[in-house]
């Protein structure tokens, strides 16, 4: 696996009764932003899951940043960070508890995650909701104290789950300045989205998956190459229709 | 028969639909169920028939105690169905889902809350009156057709306590806020139906003479001219059982005149109540300090330190949890008056409690985590992490019965530690169990924690049971003048302890 690689995926199949994920192989270079898109249904959260060590692949291979998922699990999970969907947050904890939860998960020093814990709840404008329980938090903030979770321990590969869901105006701009600042940073994001112009405006390359295999993939550019052209929802309705 | 949609029939057969599905439905494998408790419970009609017959009558001079004794069996009744009715109406206001839709809905709000109060009434009586029906019906049989009012009393008399559980739960909610009112009206509710179990222990803990006083003390009071002779008005209730129609006819009144006193004058604090209800929830926790990270700690003090937060400050789970210390009080008791002969007793309680508390707490902490993909996506060893939340688990309910134990150390060193090994063994046990057999729940769902799960119930019930018989037996045992003979029945009840354990590991549930 090159240096320059952050994520392998080498025929990773699933199966769930039916194949969720057929053959995947994909691959994500270190300080890229990729979107991985396609229907519901598609094989996308299925796949995050197997990435972020959740749900074990019937076959196939998995690396992190050179390391084998399936041989050094903890090694892998400790350069990662996943935020599903619908974070499963504590509700009878505070902002801070939460993170100095995770920080201890990830064994994070303490030199280290106190800055960064209020750093980040500074940039996501929760620090003032630091006397409040979690339980009170509207879904915009719930998701962003699970971002700031997921960023605590400074992860190589972010690996997000439609992060933008239920996000107000304001909150998605946050969250989506974050992502962009966490890849100038040197950090690799792959994130699944229903809104096109987030992935149109913010990845590098696109993923197109659909009945578990990936069945397009490149820029913007070069999607638009393989199709009619037009805007990403275009070129995704034109890939991910039946022929 | 439907009712016309949006009527109250029709919002009633709504309310009946919704507890059959919570109550009644039972998965598919369980369908050779309800067959079976019908042929029970019509078998039950012919043994009630049948005994019936070979009883002779009760003279009219009896009455009277009849009275009384179905008086005392009321009040018995009493003390649940307002347990029961007070769980309902929170139940109404709080955990039920549909209270938006009900209420931005074009019906009546005196509808919803008549039908509301209706269902949670008839949820309780209908128990009753499907216990009492064999007998009832049998009288019918027997030439006994005044004992139909039986029906009409168990209905006005849940009605009764419904309607004041219902009332309650309003007040509750005027003075403490919904929030509160949800774990006050649990406290209520609990204590309301362990108040049995603590009157039955009032003789034992009657200071000056134990059980003979108090029944000597009990005596005093129903002899004639006193507050509860015979004739005295306290047993009103008891001789509408025994079928005096001027009885029946005015407990009915009384329960109509209840239940439409509360639909009347409450309707409208009732939608009040449900909006507060429902905001509340949402609402955010008033302002408290804001936390201050402690970054750096080990994994297993981050874990204990979290799993604590989130119990002590869930008093909804805390008050259930801690509920079965009411349980305590007797024992403790007991202990701080070194009865001596009832050590082996106490021994076998606080065993149980210990491991009855370790079982819930492990439930919610293992079983019931919050956020298991968060757990499971860190580098976190698995196993660390567990062992720290039976430690957690643990921990606390060793704390609990430090004192009590402590006492009995002090008060003779082999009864004591004898105490300490089944409670410390019975509360470890309890733990490992629900660490292997557990399965991924929400804490929401801790009062119906053992449903579905029958395996890790039965297992941790023989588990607590043969801890709680082992220490019973060993103390006996090491008692002056026993004979070898309770301690091979020490060692029994210690092997199947064991084997318990053993069977909870092999069917243990593996690690995801």
């Amino acid at each position: 696996m090159s240096a320059s690689v952050a994520l392998l995926l080498q025929d990773v199949s699933k199966h769930f009764g039916r194949p969720a994920v057929a053959h995947l192989d994909l691959t994500i270079r270190r300080g890229e932003l990729y979107a991985l898109l396609g229907p519901n249904g598609a094989g996308k959260t299925t796949t995050l899951r197997m990435v972020a060590g959740l749900l074990a692949p019937d076959g196939g291979r998995i690396e992190v940043m050179g390391v084998d998922l399936a041989k050094d699990p903890a090694s892998a999970k400790q350069v990662i960070a996943y935020l599903p969907d619908d974070p499963m947050l504590y509700d009878k904890l505070k902002p801070m508890e939460y993170l100095e939860f995770v920080a201890g998960l990830w064994g994070v020093s303490a030199r280290e995650a106190a800055p960064r814990a209020a750093e980040l709840l500074d940039w996501l404008d929760l620090s003032k909701h630091g006397h409040e329980l979690t339980e009170g938090f509207s879904r915009g903030m719930k998701q962003k104290l699970a971002l700031a979770g997921a960023l605590i321990h400074a992860p190589q590969l972010l690996i997000l789950d439609e992060p933008l869901t239920g996000l107000d105006a304001a909150a998605a701009r946050q969250v989506k300045d974050l992502l962009l600042h966490h890849v100038e940073a040197g950090g690799t994001v792959i994130l699944t989205t229903h809104i096109l112009e987030v992935a149109e405006r913010m990845a590098q390359r696109i993923g197109i998956i659909q009945h578990g295999r990936l069945i397009a993939e490149g820029t913007l550019d070069e999607l638009r190459a393989r199709t009619d052209g037009g805007t990403l929802e275009e070129v995704f309705l034109q890939l991910t229709s039946p022929a | 028969m439907r009712g016309r949609p949006g009527s109250a029939f029709w919002l009633l057969q709504h309310e009946l639909r919704m507890f059959w599905f919570n109550n009644g439905r039972r998965s598919k494998r369980r369908n050779w169920l309800a067959p079976v408790l019908v042929t029970l419970w019509l078998a039950l009609h012919g043994l009630a028939v049948f005994l019936l017959r070979k009883m002779p009558d009760v003279p009219p001079s009896v009455l009277q105690f009849v009275a009384m004794a179905a008086t005392v069996l009321l009040v018995v009744l009493a003390t649940f169905m307002f347990s029961s009715g007070l769980k309902g109406s929170v139940d109404s206001l709080f955990e039920r889902g549909d209270v938006d839709l009900l209420l931005s809905s074009p019906l009546p709000s005196r509808s919803i809350f008549t039908v509301r109060l209706g269902a949670v009434t008839l949820g309780v009586a209908l128990v009753y009156l499907a216990l009492v029906a064999p007998i009832v019906n049998a009288g019918l049989f027997i030439g006994h057709p005044e004992w139909l009012a039986l029906y009409a009393v168990i209905l006005a008399w849940a009605t009764i306590w419904c309607s004041l559980g219902m009332l309650l739960t309003l007040l509750l909610v005027r003075v403490l806020g919904a929030r509160k009112t949800r774990v006050v009206a649990q406290v209520i509710s609990a204590i309301a139906g362990a108040l049995l179990f603590l009157l039955a222990q009032a003789q034992n803990l009657a200071p000056n003479g134990g059980p003979e006083a108090f029944q000597g003390m009990v005596a005093d009071y129903v002899t004639p001219g006193s507050i509860l002779a015979p004739d005295s008005a306290v047993w009103w209730a008891g001789r509408a059982v025994t079928g005096s129609s001027a009885h029946v006819l005015g407990l009915v009144c009384v329960a109509i005149a209840l239940f439409l006193f509360t639909v009347h004058f409450t309707h409208g604090f009732f939608v009040r109540g449900l909006q507060q209800a429902v905001s509340t929830v949402r609402a955010r926790s008033k302002p408290g300090a804001a936390a201050q990270g402690r970054f750096g700690r080990s994994l297993v003090q981050v874990v204990l330190r979290k799993e604590w937060r989130l119990i002590a400050r869930d008093p909804h789970l805390l008050s259930q949890v801690l509920l079965q210390l009411l349980y305590l009080l007797p024992l403790g008791f007991m202990v701080l008056r070194s009865e001596e002969h009832a050590a082996p007793g106490v021994a076998a309680g606080l065993t149980m409690l210990a491991a009855s508390l370790a079982t819930s707490l492990t439930w919610i902490i293992v079983a019931a985590e919050d956020a298991p993909d968060l757990l499971q996506a860190s580098p976190a060893a698995m196993r660390v992490v567990r062992r720290a939340k039976v430690a957690a688990a643990v921990i606390p309910i060793l704390l609990l019965v430090a004192v009590p134990l402590a006492w009995a150390v002090a008060h003779d060193a082999v009864t004591g530690l004898l105490m300490c090994l089944t409670v410390v063994a019975a509360t470890l046990c309890a733990a490992l169990t629900g660490l292997w057999q557990g399965r991924p729940a929400a804490r929401s769902s801790f009062q119906r924690r053992a449903k579905g799960n029958w395996v890790a119930f039965v297992v941790d019930l023989v588990g607590t049971v043969s801890w709680a018989a082992t220490g019973f037996v060993l103390i006996r045992a090491a008692s002056p003048g026993q004979n070898a003979y309770d301690a091979r029945w020490a060692g029994i009840s210690l092997a199947l302890a064991l084997l318990t354990l053993l069977l909870a590991w092999s069917t243990r549930r593996r690690a995801g």
